[in-house]
C-alpha cells in the first residue's frame, strides 16, 4: 500500500512538472500596497486601496506601463498591515524579499511608515508614503519618499494665515497628545505663532487622548483663557465633536484646522457647526478643476463618496511611481538595479503635476508643494480661499 | 468659580456614561464573578441599533405615514433599542458564557473579549469604514446660568441616567427577580437548590445590563454624534475599572464609581496640564485602591475563584 | 476498523523515534529545502519556495493549494518521515550516549541542534527570519503572562506596559550609547561594543519593568480579589500616558533607528533562557507554592506558604521577562512607540495565553506560534481575519476551556530520554 501511494506521488510530480514548465515568465512590474485595511483606521486603508485599484484600471486599459520601448504589465501586491508597527514591518519585508516589488506605496500612518521605511531603506527599495508627515519617515533614508507636505511647513502657513487674515494675537491649541501627527503639527504651530506674537501668545495649549469624545474640560479652559482663535489639527471625526462642543460651551470665535480636516465626511458629521471655518489642505474639492475634478468625480461615481485626502495622495503616489519608472528609460530585469534606477529617477522628479498640487523633489524624499487654505462655505462645500507656496 | 461650576456640569454628563455602562458590568460581575469584556461592544451595538431605529422612525415620521414629534421619537428610540439590545446581551451570554460556566472564569472573560472583537468587525463589515452621524433628535438649546453654559441635552442625559439607575435599584431591592439576583450574588451554589431558575435569572441579568448599555449608547449618540465601530473599547475598559472600583454586588457603588471616574478625568484636566490627564487620573485611582482595597460599598470578601 | 489499525501500525513505526531523531529529520528537510527548494518549487508550479509552509499563499491564490501541499509533503514530509524511521537505531544509540553525559552538555547539544534547524530554515529568506524572530518574542511574552494568568490564577492587564518599559529602557540605552543621533547626541561608546553590551540593555529593561511591577504589586496583593485586574489596567494607562508625555523619548512619535543588534541567534538564545528560567521557576518550590496560592490561598497560607511574598516574586519575575521581550521587540523592529503597547496588544497576548493553554509552558509556545502563524496566513482575508481568529478561539474555549495544552511543563529528562523498547538494552 505504501508503495502505491509513493508511486502516486511520483506520477503527480511528473504531471505537475510537465504541465507547468510551459508557463511564460512574463516580466511584470509589481507594486506593493502596504495599507491599513484593518485596525484603528480602516478608512485610510480603504481610500488607499480604492485609489490604487483605480490607478491599476487605468494602467490596464493602457495595456501596462511603457518603459523605454517596452510595455510591462503591472501587478498590485496588496497587503494589510493591521495598523500595527510590527505588521507593517512584516508586510514590507514580505513584499520586498518575497514578492519582489519594484516600488512600495504606503504605509500611510507614521507609526507604520517609520519602521517600514527603515526596512525599505535597508533593502534599497523605493517606498512612497502618501500620508505620513513625521519627519523621521524620510530622514536619512534616500529610498523613502512622501507625497504630502510636512508639518514644519504647514504649521507656519496656518500661523501666518490667521495673523494676516484676522489680525489676532492670542491663539489656543487643542490636540491629541497620543497621536504623532496632531502633536507634531500643534508644536510647529505653537513655535510659529510665538515667533510672530511673542512668548505666551498661545494662551491655552490643551490636549486629550486618542478616542476621547468629551473635550468639555479642555474647551472650558480654552474659552476662559481669552483666546481669539482655536487651532485644532485633528482628524475630521474628532473635529465634528470639538466644534460642536465648543459652540455648546459658548465659543463663538473662529476655529482653524489642518489637512486632516479634509474629508467629505466632515460636513456630514459636523453639520452647520463647521460652516465658515478655515483649514489648510492639499486641494479644494469644491473648486477643483481638470485632473483633480476628474479624479473626484470618478471616485465618487465608483465608490459612492467624495475621496478623502489620503485617496488623492495615494493616487498621486501611484502616478509618481509610474513617472519614476518611466523616467528610468528602460528596465534591466534585475530587480536590484531597477530599484536603484527608480530611486534615482524619483529623486529627480521636477514639477510633477499631481492632483494635490505640483511637486518637486530636490534630492531629499520630501516634495516641495503648495498648501491651499479652504473655507467651509455655507453650503458645506470646501471652497478655495488662498494658496500658499513655500 | 465659574470654571469650576462649568466643569461640574461637564463631569456630570461624562460620569453618567461611565455609570450606566459600569452598572451592566457590575451586575454580571456580582452574580457570576465574571468580567464581561464584551460589554463595551454591546454599548457600541446599542448605539448603532439606536441609530438605525431613529433613522427608521424619522423616515416614517417625515413620510407622513405616522407623524410624530421628535421627543416621542426619542423616547421610542430609547425603548426600542433597549429592548433589541437586551437580546444581543442574551445571545452573547448564551453563546459565549453559558457553555463556560464551570470553566475557569478567565476563559469566559476571553470568550467575551473575542465576542467583542467579532461585534466590532461585524459592524465594520456591515456599515463600512465610514463613521455615522447620529441624528439630532432634539434641538440643542443652550442656557446660561451665571456664566455657566448648560444645554438641554446635558440636563436630559444626566436625568435619564439617574432615573435608570434608580429604577434598577428599585428593581433589585423590591422585586422577586431582583431578590434572586441578590441571592445568587451571595451564594451561587445554594440558590439553584431553592428552586430559582438560574439560567433565566442570568439571562435576565445580561438583558438588563445590555439594555442599560443601549440607553447609554443612545445618550452618547445624542451628546457626541459620531459613531464608529471601535467606540466601545476604551469606554468598556474604563467602565470595567469603575465597576470593580464600586465593589462587588453594589449598584450604588458602581454608579458612584462611574461618576467618580468621570469627575477625576474632567477635574484633573482642569487643574493640571491636560496632557497629563490619564497619568494623573489613573494614579489617583491606583491610590484609592491602595487605601480602600475593597472598593466603596462592596463587602470585604475572599473571592472563591472557580479555577 | 481496518484503516484505523493500519494507521496505528503506520504511526507505531515512529513511536520509538527519540527527539534527536526528529531533529535529524528536520535538519535534513531544511537542508534539502535550502539546496533544492527553488527548483522543486518551480517544478510543482509554485513561483518560489513558499515562505511559511505555503500558509502565506494559500488564501491569496487558492488554486495553488494542492501545489503547496505537495511541496510541503515532498520537502518536509517525505524526507523527515523516511529519515526518522530509518535512523531509529542509530538515533537511539546517540540519544543514549548523550543521555549519559552531564545534563548541561546534553541540553547544549540539543539546543544547538534546534538552532541549526531554525537557522537553516530562516536563511531561505528574510521574511521567514523576521516572522521567526517576532514569533520567538511572542513566545517569551506569552510565557511571562502565563506565569500570572495561568500559574498564579490572577488576571493581569499590565503586561504590555511592562513590555513598553523594557522596550524604551533598552532603546534609550542602545541609542544613547552606540548611535549618533539627534535625540541623545553622539555615541558614547564605539558601536563595536554593541553586541557585548546589548544583554546589559535588555536586563536593564527587564529590571525597569520589574520595578514598574512593584507599583502594581504592592497595592494589588494586599487582599485577594480582582483588584489586580483593574490596578494593572490603570497601570497600563499610566505607562502609556507617561511615555507620551516624556519629550526625552520623543512622546508619541516614538524612537527609531535602534542598532541592528537583535539577530536571530540573540533572540533565540534569549528565548531559550526565558523558557528555561520560567520552566524552572514554575517547577520549583515557589512555583508549586504559586499553584497552591491559586487553588486555595487560605490553605496555602496554613501550609506555611508566605502568600504575599510568593505572589510578589512571581509578579516581578514575570514582568522582568516581559521587559526583556519588549527590549528585543524594539530592536527587531528598530522602532518603538507608545501606541504599540495598548489594549490591542493586550487582547492579542491574552488570546495567545488562553489559546495555547493555561498553566503550561508547552501551551504558551503552542499558543504563540499558532496565533502568529495564523495571523500571517489569514492576512489576505483582510477584515474577515478578525472574525475567524476570534471564532476559533471561542470554539477552543468552549471545547477545551483551559486551552489546547494546559497544565504541562517541560520535563527535560523525559524529553531527552532515548525511546527504546522494553526488551532493548540501554
Amino acid at each position: 500500500m505504501r508503495k502505491g501511494s509513493l508511486f502516486g506521488v511520483c506520477v503527480l510530480v511528473v504531471i505537475m512538472a510537465f504541465s507547468l514548465t510551459g508557463r511564460a515568465q512574463a516580466e511584470t512590474i509589481k507594486i506593493g500596497i502596504n495599507a491599513e485595511l484593518t485596525g484603528d483606521i480602516p478608512k485610510v486603508g480603504e481610500g488607499t486601496k480604492f485609489a490604487a485599484q483605480m490607478w491599476l484600471e487605468d494602467v490596464k486599459a493602457a495595456g501596462g506601463i511603457t518603459v523605454g520601448k517596452k510595455k510591462y504589465p503591472v501587478e498590485l501586491v496588496l497587503e494589510d498591515n493591521e495598523s500595527k508597527a510590527e505588521s507593517a514591518v512584516k508586510v514590507a519585508t514580505k513584499m520586498i524579499t518575497e514578492d519582489g516589488v519594484l516600488v512600495m506605496v504606503g504605509p500611510q500612518a507614521s507609526k507604520q511608515a517609520v519602521p517600514a521605511g527603515g526596512i525599505a531603506n535597508n533593502y534599497k527599495t523605493p517606498m512612497i508614503t502618501a500620508w505620513s508627515t513625521n519627519p523621521d519617515t524620510t530622514k536619512d533614508r534616500p529610498y523613502v519618499f512622501r507625497a504630502c507636505f510636512l508639518d514644519p511647513f504647514q504649521g507656519p502657513v496656518l500661523a501666518n494665515f490667521i495673523t494676516s487674515e484676522f489680525k489676532f494675537t492670542k491663539a489656543a491649541v487643542l490636540y491629541d497628545v497620543a497621536s504623532d501627527y496632531p502633536k507634531g503639527l500643534a508644536e510647529f504651530f505653537k513655535q510659529a505663532w510665538e515667533k510672530l506674537h511673542g512668548k505666551g501668545s498661545v494662551v491655552a495649549y490643551e490636549s486629550f487622548t486618542t478616542k476621547d469624545t468629551d473635550f468639555s474640560s479642555q474647551l472650558t479652559k480654552i474659552i476662559n483663557s481669552g483666546a481669539q482663535v482655536l487651532f485644532t489639527p485633528q482628524y475630521y471625526n474628532e473635529v465634528a465633536l470639538i466644534v460642536q462642543q465648543a459652540h455648546q460651551l459658548g465659543w463663538k470665535k473662529p476655529i482653524v484646522g489642518s489637512d486632516s480636516w479634509g474629508s467629505a465626511e466632515l460636513v456630514n458629521l459636523c453639520g452647520k457647526d463647521c460652516y465658515g471655518d478655515f483649514f489648510s489642505t492639499h486641494y479644494a474639492a469644491a473648486g477643483a478643476k481638470g485632473a483633480t475634478k476628474a479624479f473626484i468625480d470618478r471616485y465618487k461615481a465608483k465608490y459612492g463618496y467624495v475621496p478623502d485626502d489620503v485617496a488623492a495622495l495615494t493616487w498621486d503616489s501611484m502616478n509618481l511611481a509610474q513617472t519614476a519608472i518611466q523616467n528610468t528609460g528602460g528596465l534591466t530585469g534585475d530587480l536590484k538595479k531597477d530599484r536603484e534606477k527608480v530611486r534615482t529617477a524619483m529623486s529627480q522628479i521636477k514639477k510633477f503635476n499631481g492632483i494635490t498640487g505640483e511637486m518637486t523633489f530636490s534630492g531629499s524624499g520630501d516634495p516641495s508643494k503648495c498648501a491651499v487654505i479652504v473655507k467651509i462655505s455655507d453650503k458645506g462645500e470646501f471652497a478655495f480661499y488662498k494658496s500658499v507656496c513655500p | 468659580m465659574v470654571i469650576f461650576l462649568q466643569n461640574l456640569v461637564n463631569a456630570l454628563q461624562w460620569g453618567s456614561f461611565y455609570a450606566l455602562i459600569a452598572l451592566g458590568y457590575s451586575m454580571v460581575y456580582s452574580i457570576l464573578m465574571l468580567f464581561n469584556f464584551a460589554h463595551g461592544d454591546i454599548f457600541m451595538v446599542g448605539a448603532y441599533i439606536g441609530f438605525g431605529v431613529s433613522i427608521g422612525l424619522l423616515a416614517l415620521s417625515s413620510s407622513g405615514a405616522l407623524a410624530m414629534p421628535n421627543w416621542l421619537i426619542l423616547v421610542l428610540t430609547i425603548l426600542f433599542s433597549m429592548f433589541l439590545t437586551s437580546f444581543v446581551g442574551m445571545i452573547v451570554e448564551r453563546v459565549g458564557y453559558r457553555p463556560l460556566r464551570n470553566a475557569p472564569r478567565a476563559s469566559a472573560a476571553i470568550t467575551g473579549l473575542m465576542i467583542g472583537i467579532i461585534l466590532e468587525t461585524g459592524n465594520l463589515i456591515l456599515m463600512g469604514a465610514r463613521r455615522v452621524s447620529f441624528p439630532s433628535l432634539i434641538q440643542t438649546t443652550t442656557y446660561t446660568v451665571g456664566g455657566v453654559f448648560v444645554t438641554n441635552k446635558k440636563i436630559m442625559i444626566v436625568l435619564v441616567s439617574l432615573l435608570l439607575t434608580l429604577a434598577l435599584h428599585q428593581f433589585i431591592r423590591r422585586t422577586k427577580w431582583g431578590m434572586a439576583m441578590r441571592a445568587m450574588a451571595f451564594d451561587f451554589a445554594v440558590v439553584p437548590l431553592m428552586g430559582v431558575p438560574v439560567n433565566t435569572v442570568i439571562a435576565l441579568t445580561f438583558a438588563i445590563g445590555s439594555a442599560l448599555a443601549a440607553a447609554a449608547g443612545i445618550l452618547f449618540g445624542i451628546a457626541y454624534p459620531v459613531l464608529d465601530p471601535y467606540m466601545g473599547i476604551l469606554f468598556g475598559w474604563k467602565a470595567f475599572v469603575a465597576a470593580i472600583l464600586g465593589g462587588r454586588g453594589s449598584i450604588l457603588g458602581a454608579t458612584l464609581a462611574g461618576f467618580l471616574l468621570g469627575f477625576t478625568e474632567i477635574f484633573v484636566a482642569m487643574i493640571f496640564p491636560s496632557t497629563l490627564r490619564d497619568l494623573i487620573a489613573y494614579s489617583i485611582i491606583l491610590l484609592i485602591l491602595t487605601f480602600r482595597p475593597h472598593g466603596f460599598f462592596g463587602e470585604p470578601y475572599s473571592a472563591r475563584l472557580r479555577l | 476498523m481496518a484503516s484505523t489499525t493500519t494507521f496505528r501500525t503506520f504511526r507505531a513505526g515512529w513511536s520509538r523515534v527519540p527527539l534527536i531523531g526528529w531533529f535529524f529529520g528536520a535538519l535534513l528537510a531544511v537542508t534539502l529545502e535550502r539546496l533544492v527548494g527553488n527548483p522543486l518549487a518551480l517544478a510543482v508550479g509554485l513561483p518560489k519556495i513558499p515562505a511559511l509552509f505555503g500558509l502565506d499563499i494559500m488564501l491569496k491564490k487558492p488554486l495553488l493549494i494542492p501545489n503547496a501541499v505537495l511541496y510541503v509533503l515532498l520537502i518536509y514530509g517525505l524526507p523527515m518521515g523516511i529519515a526518522t524511521r530509518a535512523s531509529i537505531a542509530p538515533a537511539n544509540r546517540l540519544a543514549t550516549g548523550l543521555f549519559r553525559l552531564p545534563i548541561v552538555v546534553t541540553t547544549v547539544v540539543y539546543i544547538g541542534f534546534l538552532y541549526a534547524i531554525l537557522h537553516v530554515w530562516a536563511e531561505v529568506n528574510d521574511y521567514r527570519a523576521l516572522v521567526l524572530k517576532l514569533t520567538l518574542i511572542a513566545i517569551m511574552f506569552t510565557l511571562s503572562l502565563n506565569v500570572i494568568n495561568g500559574y498564579m490564577g490572577e488576571f493581569s492587564c499590565s503586561h504590555p506596559g511592562f513590555m513598553a518599559l523594557g522596550a524604551y529602557c533598552a532603546s534609550v540605552f542602545s541609542l544613547g550609547l552606540f548611535v549618533d543621533n539627534r535625540f541623545f547626541g553622539t555615541a558614547l561608546l564605539p558601536p563595536a561594543l554593541g553586541p557585548f553590551l546589548f544583554p546589559v540593555a535588555l536586563v536593564l529593561g527587564g529590571i525597569l519593568a520589574a520595578a514598574g511591577a512593584l507599583i502594581v504589586a504592592v497595592p494589588s496583593f494586599r487582599t485577594r480579589g480582582d483588584y489586580l485586574a483593574i490596578i494593572s489596567l490603570a497601570f497600563l494607562f499610566i505607562v502609556k500616558s507617561l511615555i507620551e508625555n516624556l519629550e526625552y523619548v520623543r512622546g508619541p512619535r516614538g524612537l527609531s533607528g535602534q542598532p541592528d543588534l537583535a539577530s536571530l541567534p540573540t533572540v533565540f538564545l534569549w528565548t531559550v533562557a526565558c523558557i528555561w528560567s520560567i520552566n524552572n521557576f514554575v517547577r520549583s518550590t515557589i512555583g508549586k507554592a504559586l499553584n497552591a496560592v491559586r487553588d486555595n490561598e487560605m490553605a496555602a497560607s496554613a501550609m506555611t506558604v508566605n502568600t504575599r511574598r510568593t505572589k510578589m516574586v512571581a509578579f516581578l519575575f514575570s514582568a522582568f521577562w516581559a521587559g526583556i521581550a519588549g527590549g528585543l521587540f524594539a530592536h527587531v523592529l528598530r522602532y518603538v512607540n507608545p501606541g504599540t503597547f495598548g489594549i490591542q496588544t493586550l487582547a492579542e497576548v491574552l488570546a495567545m495565553v488562553y489559546f495555547g493553554g493555561l498553566n503550561s509552558v508547552y501551551g504558551s509556545i503552542v499558543g504563540a506560534v499558532s496565533i502568529s502563524l495564523l495571523g500571517e496566513a489569514l492576512r489576505p482575508l483582510e477584515i474577515f481575519k478578525w472574525i475567524i481568529i476570534p471564532l476559533l478561539l471561542i470554539l477552543v474555549m468552549i471545547y477545551r476551556p483551559t486551552g489546547l495544552i494546559a497544565f504541562k511543563d517541560v520535563d527535560v529528562t523525559a524529553l531527552f530520554r532515548p525511546k527504546t523498547g522494553p526488551g532493548d538494552e540501554v
